[in-house]
C-alpha cells in the first residue's frame, strides 16, 4: 500500500520520505505512475504457442493474430487500482487509462486519467492512450507546482486535446477521444470532455452519485425531456457525442470541472461507457462494489469489470478506483 | 530477362459470424508494366507450331492450303531470336522445319526458309496427338528457354491411340511447355482438346470456316510474344489444420487449379498460372475452410504470394493477405462480397453450360434445358453479352414466359464454340458495393 511510511529508493537503495517525489541522493522519480500500454508484443503465439510470427503480428503457424497488450490491463498503485478490458465484442482496446500517486505541497495525491477513443474516428486506440499520457504527464506536474486541483485538471485536459489534435493528418481523418480525468487528495476533483464518466461512491450507498453530465446527444435530449434515462442509454443515438478531443472538435468552451470536499471517506469511480452502459446509477454501481473495496482497490475494480463482462462486453470496458481521503 | 513486379488485390467481406469457417476472396493479380510498351527479350522464348496433316485435313483440300497459311502468318509473327519449329503431325509427328528437328532462331530469312518447307505439308495418315506432344517436347529440350510455347491445331479424334496415351503425353508435358489448341472443322473433340490446353495452361478454340485460320494464328503469336516471365506460381499460404476447398482461375477464364497444387509444407503449396506478359491481370478465387476463433478475433486466413523461380531458387514477385474477423454484428457478416458473387456466378455459368451441353449429347432434353435455361439466366445477370449471344444459338428464350428450349436444329459448330467459349468470364466491374 501507498502511504507516507519509510521507504528506499529503487535505483540506489538510499532511505527517501514518504513525502518526496525525487530520491534526494540520485534523483530517480519516486512517485508511481502507470499508464496502460500494456505488455510489447508477445514472443509466442497466444493461441498455439508457436513462436514464428509475421510482422503484422499473425501467427505464421495458426494464423492467429496476437492480441495488442493493451486488450487488457490491470494497474494497482495501491491507493487507486484499475482495469481495463478489450470487452467481448470489439477487436482491440481502444480504451486507455493512466495512474499516479504523488506528493503536492498540501500532501498526497491520486491522480487518474481514464480516456475512450472514438471508435468512428482514425486511429482511436492511438488518441486514447496518447491523450491519457499527456493529460498524466501534465497534471503531475501543475499539482507539484501547487497548482489547485481543477486548475491542474483544465490543463491537463486542454493539453490531452492538443495532443490528439497534433496526430490529424487531415480534418477528415482525426483521431478523437473522450476524457474524464480526477484529483483524490484532501478533496475530489474531476474534469471531463465526452461520456466517460466518475461517480462519488461512499460507504453509504444511498448517498452516491454521479459527478459528470455526459456530453452526448442522449444528455441533450433527456436534459428537453424529449427521452428517459433508460431510453437515452438503450438508444444508439443516445451515445452520439457532442463533444471530444481531436482536431475536429469545437473546444470553444473549457472542459467542465467539479470539485467536493466528501464528508466521510469514500471511493471515485472513473469509467468508460462500457462499463456504465450496464448499470448507469450510482446507487447500483455502489452496490456492485464488494464488501471492504477500499482495502483493496484492484479488486473491485477487476470486479466492476467482469460484471460488464457478464453482461456481454458489448464495448471496451475500463474501471478505475482511487480511495478518499488519499493516503 | 528480368521478371515484372506483381500488384496483388483481395476482394473479400472480411468478417465471419461465430463459427463460421468458409473463407471465400477474390485475388486479382496483375504484372507491372504495360503490354504495348514494354517488348519483352527474344532470349528465352521458343515457339513450335504442330499442324495437323492427316488424310483429313484433304476433305476438302482447302483446309491443308489454309492451315499452310495460317502457320506461314504465325511464322512471319515470330520475332526475331525466338527459337522455333514446325510439326506435321499424323499418327507419328515429323520434324517439317528444320528439317532435321531442333529448333531454328528467327530471322528474316530462317522465317523465309521455313515457309518454303510449309509446301512439303502433305495430308496423309491418322491422327495421333499423344505422338505430336511427344516430339514438341524433346524438340523444345534441344535447348533450355524458359518461354516455350506452341500452337496445336487439328481437325479431328484422336483415334490413332488409345486415350490413355494421350493423357500419358500431356502429363509428360505439363510444365514444359504452354500449348493453345484449335480445331478446325466439326469433326474434332473438344473434350480432348480442352484436356490439353487446360493442362498446358493455354485456350481451346474452334475455327468452323478453315479461312479464320490464318488471323487466329496470327493473333496466338502475339500474344505468346508479349509473355514476359514463364512458370510463375501462385503460392498459397494457410493456417494449419486449413483445408484449400479450391483455388480457381476466374478470369479472363475459369480454370480450377484445385488438384493441380505442389505442396511445400503442409501449409504452403504452389498453383501453376503459366506465363505472363507485362500489363496483364487475372482473378483467382481462393475458398479456404479454417478452425474458427472467438468473436472480435482476426485471423490470416490465407496469404497468396506470386512466386517466379529462379536459378537462385524461387523469387516472390508480389503478396497479398486474405484476414478475417469473426463478428456477431450481423450487418457486418451478412454483407456479400460482390466480387465473390459475381465470380462464383461466373463459375456456375460455365458448368451450367457444360453440363446442359453434355445432357444434350445423351439425349436427356429435360436436364439439358433446365443447365441451359440457368446458364441463360446467369449470362443476362452478369452482363456477360458474349456468352448470352453463343448460348442463343444454341436454345431458343420465349420472350413472354422467359422459357427455355433447345433448338430444334443446332449447328456443329455453334454448340462446340458455346463449349469450348463456355468458361470466359467477364469481369466484375470493381467499385464500392
Amino acid at each position: 500500500m501507498m502511504g507516507t511510511s519509510a521507504r528506499t529508493c529503487p535505483e540506489c537503495a538510499t532511505n527517501v520520505s514518504g513525502t518526496d517525489n525525487f530520491c534526494e541522493r540520485c534523483g530517480r522519480e519516486l512517485s508511481l505512475s502507470e499508464v496502460s500500454v500494456g505488455s510489447s508484443a508477445a514472443a509466442a503465439c497466444h493461441n498455439c504457442g508457436s513462436p514464428a510470427m509475421t510482422a503484422d503480428g499473425f501467427c505464421e503457424t495458426c494464423g492467429h493474430k496476437a492480441p495488442s497488450g493493451r486488450d487488457h490491463v490491470e494497474i494497482d498503485l495501491g491507493a487507486l487500482a484499475g482495469v481495463t478490458d478489450r470487452g467481448r465484442r470489439h477487436g482491440r482496446n481502444e480504451d486507455a487509462m493512466a495512474l499516479a500517486v504523488t506528493q503536492t505541497p498540501r500532501g498526497p495525491a491520486a491522480l487518474a486519467v481514464v480516456c475512450d477513443g472514438v471508435s468512428t474516428s482514425h486511429r482511436p486506440d492511438d488518441a486514447s492512450l496518447a491523450a491519457a499520457e499527456t493529460a498524466l504527464r501534465v497534471l503531475t506536474a501543475e499539482l507539484r507546482t501547487g497548482t489547485p486541483a481543477a486548475d491542474a485538471l483544465t490543463s491537463a485536459t486542454v493539453a490531452a486535446h492538443k495532443t490528439v489534435s497534433d496526430m490529424a493528418a487531415g480534418s477528415e481523418d482525426a483521431p478523437a477521444t473522450t476524457i474524464v480525468c480526477a484529483c483524490v487528495a484532501d478533496a475530489v476533483a474531476v474534469c471531463w470532455v465526452g461520456d466517460s464518466r466518475a461517480y462519488w461512491l461512499p460507504a453509504d450507498h444511498s448517498d452516491a452519485r454521479l459527478l459528470t453530465r455526459d456530453d452526448s446527444l442522449g444528455e441533450v435530449l433527456v436534459a428537453a425531456g424529449a427521452l428517459t434515462e433508460t431510453e437515452a442509454v438503450e438508444s444508439p443515438e443516445g451515445h452520439v457525442l457532442t463533444r471530444w478531443l481531436g482536431a475536429d472538435a469545437e473546444q470553444a468552451e473549457p472542459p467542465h470541472t467539479t470539485s467536493f470536499e466528501p464528508a466521510g471517506p469514500g471511493v471515485l469511480l472513473l469509467c468508460s461507457d462500457g462499463l456504465w452502459n450496464y448499470e448507469p446509477s450510482a446507487a447500483g454501481l455502489a452496490a456492485l462494489m464488494p464488501d471492504a473495496a477500499v482495502e483493496n482497490l484492484a479488486a473491485a475494480a477487476a470486479s466492476l469489470v467482469e460484471f460488464a463482462l457478464d453482461r456481454g462486453g458489448e464495448d471496451n470496458i475500463t474501471a478505475v478506483l482511487a480511495s478518499f481521503p488519499c493516503q | 530477362m528480368s521478371a515484372p513486379d506483381f500488384s496483388v488485390e483481395i476482394f473479400h467481406n472480411e468478417f465471419l459470424p461465430a463459427g463460421a469457417r468458409e473463407v471465400n476472396a477474390i485475388v486479382t493479380v496483375t504484372s507491372a508494366g504495360d503490354v504495348a510498351s514494354e517488348q519483352p527479350a527474344a532470349a528465352g522464348a521458343a515457339e513450335i507450331i504442330i499442324v495437323d496433316c492427316s488424310g483429313s485435313m484433304a476433305a476438302p483440300i482447302t483446309k491443308l492450303i489454309q492451315a499452310r497459311e495460317a502457320t506461314a502468318v504465325a511464322i512471319d509473327a515470330i520475332r526475331d531470336g525466338v527459337a522455333f519449329a514446325v510439326i506435321a503431325g499424323s499418327h507419328v509427328a515429323a520434324p517439317l522445319f528444320p528439317p532435321r528437328g531442333g529448333l531454328a532462331i528467327s530471322s528474316a530469312a530462317v522465317r523465309e526458309e521455313a515457309k518454303r518447307e510449309l509446301r512439303r505439308l502433305r495430308a496423309n495418315g491418322g491422327t495421333a496427338i499423344g505422338q505430336w506432344l511427344q516430339v514438341a517436347r524433346r524438340q523444345f529440350e534441344t535447348r533450355d528457354d524458359s518461354l516455350r510455347h506452341a500452337i496445336l491445331l487439328t481437325d479431328g479424334r484422336n483415334e490413332g491411340e488409345s486415350a490413355h496415351d494421350l493423357a500419358a503425353a500431356i502429363a509428360w508435358c505439363e510444365g514444359v511447355f504452354r500449348c493453345d489448341c484449335r480445331g478446325v472443322g466439326t469433326d474434332w473433340k473438344v473434350d480432348e482438346l480442352r484436356k490439353i490446353s487446360t493442362a498446358l495452361l493455354g485456350t481451346v478454340d474452334i475455327v468452323p470456316d478453315p479461312a479464320g485460320l490464318a488471323a487466329d494464328f496470327e493473333a496466338m503469336m502475339h500474344a505468346s510474344m508479349a509473355k514476359q516471365v514463364a512458370d510463375v506460381a501462385l503460392q498459397v499460404w494457410t493456417p494449419q489444420h486449413a483445408k484449400i476447398r479450391f483455388v480457381k482461375q476466374v478470369a479472363p477464364t475459369v480454370e480450377d487449379l484445385t488438384a493441380r497444387r505442389t505442396q511445400l509444407t503442409p501449409q504452403k503449396g504452389d498453383y501453376p498460372t503459366g506465363a505472363w506478359a507485362a500489363g496483364e491481370s487475372r482473378d483467382y478465387h481462393v475458398c479456404v475452410d479454417v478452425q474458427p476463433a472467438g468473436l472480435g478475433q482476426e485471423m490470416l486466413a490465407a496469404r497468396v504470394s506470386l512466386v517466379y523461380g529462379t536459378p537462385e531458387g524461387p523469387q516472390a514477385l508480389g503478396q497479398g493477405q486474405i484476414k478475417t474477423t469473426w463478428t456477431d454484428d450481423e450487418a457486418l457478416s451478412t454483407k456479400i462480397s460482390r466480387e465473390v458473387a459475381h465470380y462464383t456466378g461466373q463459375v456456375e455459368l460455365a458448368q451450367a453450360i457444360q453440363d446442359g451441353l453434355e445432357a444434350r449429347k445423351h439425349g436427356d432434353v429435360v436436364t439439358a434445358e433446365a443447365a441451359l435455361s440457368r446458364a441463360v439466366a446467369l449470362a443476362r445477370e452478369s452482363g456477360n453479352a458474349d456468352t448470352a449471344g453463343l448460348l442463343a444459338k444454341v436454345v431458343d428464350v420465349d420472350p413472354a414466359t422467359g422459357v427455355v428450349r433447345l433448338k430444334a436444329k443446332v449447328a456443329d459448330a455453334d454448340e462446340m464454340k458455346l463449349d469450348t467459349q463456355s468458361s470466359k468470364t467477364v469481369r466484375v466491374k470493381k467499385g464500392p458495393s
